[in-house]
């Protein structure tokens, strides 16, 4: 009889934990944290109210709803969920295997190409992201000129479209390098011929792209406004995906690095008249820091963990990048450029405060400044009511390693602290003993 | 050109000439946090190095004459850090072409010139195990080195003493190599799967005991026109891990081929390995505790090829836990410059103490490498590898601030020069882009001339 | 026969007058019979070796060796004259130590079978051919013995092209009659890896270079105890490859290695202490570094003439402004944000320009050290060997070691010191004319004499 008992104790509970680890959105609380939010400054002791995916209440004197799932964190700290402003996340599962690669179709010109759609919502690398407080990145396309649109996603969600943060999208351009490629151990691309003609070559290439864009959005628009009378026009996707990058509605985001192509790329936008641009890499933006501040252009800047870009640069260079241009006033948020450690975004963000950035703007740059870049600060980026609840409850200074994040939630889910990882270490730290006696050998006759 | 410059060329000719001198130094470095690693953490302590080694650890402590003293108060002092896996100061990585090259030696190609000696100093490392590539089954002999910046003979940065070691590579690496490599005038060779791999092995180990035996009979024999055997450097290295006198490092990620090298090596009764990567050694822990390997692994990188894809980043917490002498290593210009925060990772994967997470990159490395008599901990007697950092070193936010080897202060940030190439091209742009060196893990080009 | 010795009159006449015959000499047509093997340069300054110049004299050379060299010699009845005029230096022909003049570079071979195993490939295909001999290998009508000869050069000690272990090396005369002279003189190597196969690589060459050398040895024991005494013993195999080192084993021939950094010739170093044959070095580019070791070691050697491309903005910028960057070097730079660029520039090319003066000051950075050195211009375009020399002399090399390094050093480098390298009563006649100041712009070749026979050059 108590064996029949304890079973079905067991049997319950074990269903229950089997309902735990899913995610789960509800009406939760988080009391007694320390809240960092980000816009308002620090609550040292607080509460949170999430209902549904929002923030409904913010504050130190805050009324829990009834049926409220209590959280008590005390001794702990949230923060907003951190946004990694440039990735491949979900968009390659083995980088070896190129089976498994979807960042980079053929050809030069592929803007009409949608990351969304190739993010596999199943990539085991979501779990071991989210599990270090990234919420929310960027996964981009590329290789070529214009290798797609890059998508912003939250991680959670079982279809793409679920993943999708708001609408936000940005449009990716591979800005032309003046200098071929170089590795530290030597090798590099060939310079197969003069490499003034390449580089000129590329440029009058974009400029093509751009002429004849600007044409195509023009006869369209003409089509749209009144087809009456007008032979249809000719079915040309990549340049209909550059019409809102033309009408100013859909960010462009150059991919650049060297000093003299950040230059090159601001004089190009200055004279294509774009203001909804963003810079992305910019591993020597601080050399060009005044300029991108007059132009006014914000950056995704990293990876911070890096090496110089030059022989004779200081060796901490890239980890003090974003700082002068964050101080030289350009607007800078943080990207890990990485595909499986996007996890390391938040050391990332801590090296960047320790080398001249300080600590309240590098955790900026991975929550409100990305947030307000990609235009979705309604919604994300800071712990205020009436943003979702994108945010993580963490034993300590999420930066530094030794804190370990404990709750985690994303567009309101609470999202269990779990990813394989994990699952390898609770299996693996004690493992059972195993068989230790040898399988006998079957007789040669068998 | 005028006279003026003439004579300054010269002079920077002859001091190039000039022998490099600061060899070991003496310092005493003073007030500061010392994590000896081996007995703890001392508070407002004291670490006085003479003639390159450390004589003394305490409170108070006087500099004798002419002892400089530096004021490392509110500054923590460390064991000088030291990469079990490094590819720096090196002209060439992988001789490709061959799945055994035992005979290849990184001594021959090592490169005092190299930048990167520089950069890992500016993290606190001291001494690096720079390797041969994991192009072969059985690749070359690798190297340990002391970072003593500035010298320009490859001999003066030898670590002096340290143990021969050798390094292997199971997996997809080799067989990628030789096995399956596309068309391009050249065939596929043995091995292209990991059977291949444990025979390319034992056909190794077997041909080289062979070649001991047949040598031994050579020399034990009293036959004035006895003929001397083949003369085989490729056999002989062999020979010499069967004899102990060579440690094996390999490179390696699956449970399963971890566990047919320690078949192999039992076989052949070697018992000095440690494990490289080894993403997958926390599946077989208990395994490699009761054989006495030791792992050397990645803080965090997996996914990048298949056979990580399994992985976890908690790998060197259960290592630890269960027994295995573990470190944590760079495999990468990048990752070394900031070994002290991938140790730390330990601590968010894991639960390792701090004195547990520090041996990651000090006593247990050396130990990996037979170095831990002289190096890996703050002790009387050790060698005056120190590192200074402006906070405690397993904070993300503490800075690598001064390097000694030797007692030689060899990198201080506040001090240095940016530009600190030894060599400078005459002829290379001013701009040269080069592209950055990242956290993410690129598969190693495997570079056959 | 009036109108003969009107001729002869005649010719006298015009060369007693000064009349420089070198200016619009012929030269000798091979359908023209040659009259005689005698020549006398007379009102030439004459360069016999650095340091010992006669500044108006006579050198007399009779079928291919010098007879007479003096301020007033006797003058052969048989002698044709040159007559300097006075503006007429001779110096000894000039000698490369290390080059592939002559030595065609073999057709590309494209149809070559694939190699089935390229971990242990035929040594032909790995580069190993220390067999070949570069006599075998020469062609006198190549357009290179006239291009090195128009220099001033007379001879050379040429090596096979090839990988790590090309061949033999042997000296030749630029002389478009026949060019062979001597026996093999050197085993020539370099770290040149093999393509896609074993050793691929600095670590692998030098390991197989061990390998070879240490079996080699076996093999001369095997060798030798069978030419003593066959009975019970195996027969030993052929080896082409390991028969070519014998000789460097046995000491008889120096390995001759070619290094293009100072990490080779550590290397170099290494692989002598491990094996203990004889060495010298060519190249040493960038070699500032081991310039003690050398000298400790006395090991013979012939310096690049090679000399680094000059970076871009070095070309724009005028040669006493750059001078001047030189002595803005500002060691105290910090580049902490974009305003630093500037200063960060500047300095960047002070460095780079001490860098390209380092690389031009070595020869004179040897000859200070008392290291007596040759001048080899292997892997040199022909036609930066003038200007190149040129660089180093405005960097410190005096015209007396630039002349030493190509022949007096050269001719002792290459073994053949007691025929060759001065202008000196019995030694062979390879002379180089030149008017104009040694090795400056002006210099111009205008005659030399390979064997005593002149080839001529019209301005």
């Amino acid at each position: 009889m108590m064996n029949a008992l304890l079973l079905v104790v067991l049997a319950l509970l074990t269903a229950f934990q089997q309902q735990d680890e899913r995610p789960r959105q509800g009406t939760y609380a988080i009391t007694n944290a320390k809240i960092e939010t980000v816009a308002n400054g620090t609550i040292e002791r607080g509460t949170i109210v999430i209902e549904g995916d929002r923030i409904v209440a913010v504050g130190t004197n805050v009324t829990i709803p009834a049926g409220a799932e209590i959280i008590d964190a005390a001794g702990m700290e949230v923060y907003p969920g951190m946004i990694d402003s440039g990735t491949s996340l979900g968009l390659s599962e083995v980088g070896s295997v190129a089976e498994t690669n979807d960042t980079n179709e053929i050809g030069d010109i592929t803007p009409h190409m949608n990351a969304l759609t190739a993010v596999n919502p199943n990539a085991v690398a979501i779990p071991v992201t989210r599990t270090n407080g990234i919420t929310t990145v960027i996964a981009e396309p590329s290789g070529g000129l214009f290798p797609g649109s890059a998508a912003v996603i939250n991680l959670i969600g079982y279809t793409p479209e679920q993943m999708q943060a708001g609408s936000a999208r940005l449009m990716v351009l591979e800005f032309p390098r003046k200098q071929q490629r170089r590795f530290f151990f030597g090798g590099g691309d060939g310079e197969r011929d003069d490499p003034d003609k390449r580089y000129n070559d590329a440029m009058a290439k974009l400029d093509e792209i751009w002429e004849r864009a600007t044409v195509y959005d023009r006869i369209a628009a003409a089509w749209d406004k009144d087809p009456t009378g007008k032979d249809r026009p000719a079915y040309v996707p990549e340049m209909d995906a550059l019409r809102p990058v033309l009408a100013g509605d859909l960010t462009l985001m150059v991919k650049v690095d060297a000093a003299d192509d950040i230059e090159a790329a601001i004089e190009w936008v200055q004279k294509q008249e774009l203001s909804n641009v963003v810079f992305s890499g910019v591993s020597e933006g601080w050399r060009v820091a005044d300029k991108l501040a007059e132009a006014g252009i914000p950056v995704f800047a990293g990876p911070v963990l890096a090496t110089p870009t030059r022989a004779s640069d200081r060796y901490d260079r890239a980890y003090d990048n974003a700082a002068i241009m964050h101080n030289a006033g350009v607007s800078v948020a943080l990207r890990s450029g990485e595909t499986e450690n996007v996890r390391n975004l938040p050391f990332n963000a801590g090296f960047a405060a320790a080398y001249g950035m300080g600590r309240e703007a590098a955790l900026e740059a991975v929550t409100l400044a990305p947030a307000r870049m990609l235009g979705i600060d309604a919604d994300y980026g800071s712990i205020e009511v009436g943003k979702k609840a994108n945010l993580f409850v963490s034993t300590g200074d999420p930066f530094e390693t030794q804190s370990q994040i404990v709750t985690l939630f994303i567009d309101g889910f609470n999202v269990p602290i779990t990813n394989r990882h994990i699952e390898l270490y609770e299996e693996f730290l004690n493992r059972d003993a195993g068989r230790k006696q040898p399988v006998e050998v079957l007789p040669a006759d068998n | 050109m005028n006279r003026n410059s003439r004579n300054i060329i010269l002079a920077i000719l002859l001091m190039a000439v000039a022998p490099h001198s600061s060899v070991a130094q003496d310092v005493l470095l003073k007030g500061g946090t010392v994590l000896t690693v081996s007995q703890g953490t001392l508070q407002n302590t004291d670490v006085l190095i003479e003639d390159g080694v450390i004589s003394s650890i305490g409170r108070g402590l006087r500099a004798p004459r002419g002892v400089e003293t530096v004021d490392v108060s509110g500054k923590f002092v460390m064991p000088g850090i030291i990469d079990a896996h490094s590819h720096i100061a090196l002209s060439s990585v992988n001789e490709g072409s061959s799945p055994v090259t035992a005979e290849v030696r990184m001594e021959d190609v090592t490169n005092p010139y190299h930048l990167g000696i520089y950069r890992a100093l500016a993290g606190g490392v001291t001494t690096s195990h720079i390797m041969h590539g994991s192009a072969n089954v059985i690749g070359g002999q690798n190297e340990t080195i002391k970072h003593r910046w500035g010298a320009t003979d490859p001999d003066a940065i030898r670590f002096e003493g340290a143990p021969r070691t050798i390094k292997f590579a199971l997996g997809e690496n080799p067989t990628r190599v030789h096995g399956r490599r596309g068309s391009g005038g050249t065939g596929a060779i043995v091995p292209a799967t990991r059977m291949g791999v444990e025979q390319v092995l034992r056909d190794a180990f077997e041909n080289g005991k062979r070649y001991m035996e047949d040598w031994d009979a050579f020399n034990a024999s009293t036959d004035p026109r006895a003929i001397p055997p083949v003369y085989n450097e490729r056999l002989e290295v062999m020979a010499d891990i069967l004899r102990g006198d060579v440690l094996v490092h390999c490179h390696s990620y699956r449970a399963d081929e971890i566990l047919m090298l320690t078949r192999v090596l039992k076989d052949y009764g070697v018992s000095k390995i440690t494990f490289q990567h080894a993403n997958e050694a926390f599946k077989v822990a208990p395994e490699l505790a009761e054989y006495g390997a030791m792992a050397s692994v990645f803080s965090d990188w997996w996914s990048y090829k298949f056979e990580v894809y399994y992985s976890t980043a908690f790998n060197a917490a259960i290592l630890t836990r269960n027994g295995v002498v573990t470190s944590i290593n760079s495999d990468s210009g990048e990752l070394n410059r900031h070994l002290y925060h991938e140790a730390a990772k330990s601590q968010r994967y894991g639960d390792l103490t701090d004195d547990e997470t520090l041996a990651l990159i000090t006593i247990n490395p050396a130990i990996q490498l037979g170095i831990q008599d002289r190096v890996g901990s703050l002790e009387v007697g050790k060698d005056g590898d120190v590192a200074v950092f402006s906070a405690h070193p397993l904070s993300v936010y503490a800075i690598a601030e001064m390097t000694y080897v030797d007692g030689v202060k060899y990198f201080d940030r506040n001090e240095d020069r940016d530009d600190m190439r030894m060599l400078v091209s005459p002829s290379a742009n001013l701009d040269t882009y080069i592209e950055q060196e990242t956290g993410r893990h690129d598969i190693h080009e495997v570079i056959i001339k | 026969m009036y109108i003969r010795t009107g001729s002869r009159v005649l010719a006298l006449l015009l060369a007693t007058l000064g009349l420089a015959q070198a200016a619009h000499a012929q030269n000798d047509s091979p359908d023209i019979p040659s009259v005689t093997g005698t020549w006398a340069l007379q009102n030439v300054r004459i360069v016999q070796a650095p340091g010992r110049v006669i500044d108006s004299g006579t050198v007399v050379l009779r079928n291919g060796v010098i007879t007479a060299v003096g301020r007033r010699v006797d003058i052969p009845y048989d002698a044709r004259i040159m007559d300097g005029g006075d503006s007429l230096t001779v110096v000894a022909g000039f000698i490369d130590a290390l080059s592939n003049v002559g030595v065609p570079e073999p057709a590309r071979q494209n149809n070559l079978p694939a190699i089935s195993d390229r971990s242990n490939p035929p040594n032909d295909r790995a580069g190993i051919q220390p067999e070949r001999d570069v006599r075998d290998m020469l062609d006198p009508t190549h357009d290179s013995v006239d291009a090195y000869r128009k220099l001033g050069f007379t001879a050379a000690q040429v090596v096979p092209h090839g990988g790590m272990l090309p061949g033999t090396g042997a000296v030749v005369l630029l002389d478009a009659s026949g060019m062979r002279y001597g026996d093999p003189t050197v085993q020539f190597m370099e770290f040149e890896g093999a393509r896609g196969m074993y050793p691929g690589t600095p670590m692998g060459i030098m390991a197989k270079m061990r390998q070879l050398y240490r079996e080699s040895e076996r093999r001369m024991r095997i060798e030798a105890l069978y030419a003593d005494n066959p009975a019970g013993l195996s027969r030993p195999v052929e080896d082409p490859v390991h028969d070519a080192f014998f000789p460097v084993i046995s000491g008889d021939r120096p390995l001759l290695i070619h290094t293009t950094d100072a990490l080779e010739v550590r290397r170099a170093y290494d692989m002598q202490a491990a094996l203990g044959f004889s060495m010298m070095l060519s190249g040493l580019s960038g070699g500032f570094d081991v310039m003690d070791a050398i000298k400790t070691a006395g090991t013979p050697v012939a310096l690049t003439l090679a000399v680094p491309e000059k970076a871009d903005w070095m070309e724009k910028v005028k040669d006493d402004s750059l001078a001047s960057i030189l002595e803005n070097y500002d060691p105290d730079v910090r580049t902490a944000t974009f305003r630093d660029t500037e200063a960060e520039r500047r300095n960047l090319e002070a460095l780079q320009l001490q860098s390209r003066q380092k690389f031009l000051a070595m020869p004179a950075g040897f000859a200070t050290a008392g290291i007596d050195f040759a001048f080899t211009s292997y892997g040199v375009k022909t036609k930066d060997i003038a200007a190149n020399i040129q660089a180093f002399m405005a960097e410190g090399l005096s015209s007396d070691d630039a002349l030493a390094a190509l022949t007096t050093h050269a001719a002792a480098f290459i073994g053949v010191s007691d025929v060759m390298g001065s202008i000196d009563t019995g030694k062979m006649a390879n002379l180089t004319l030149v008017t104009g100041d040694l090795f400056s712009k002006d210099m111009k070749v205008r005659t030399v004499f390979v064997d005593g026979r002149p080839t001529h050059y019209t301005p």
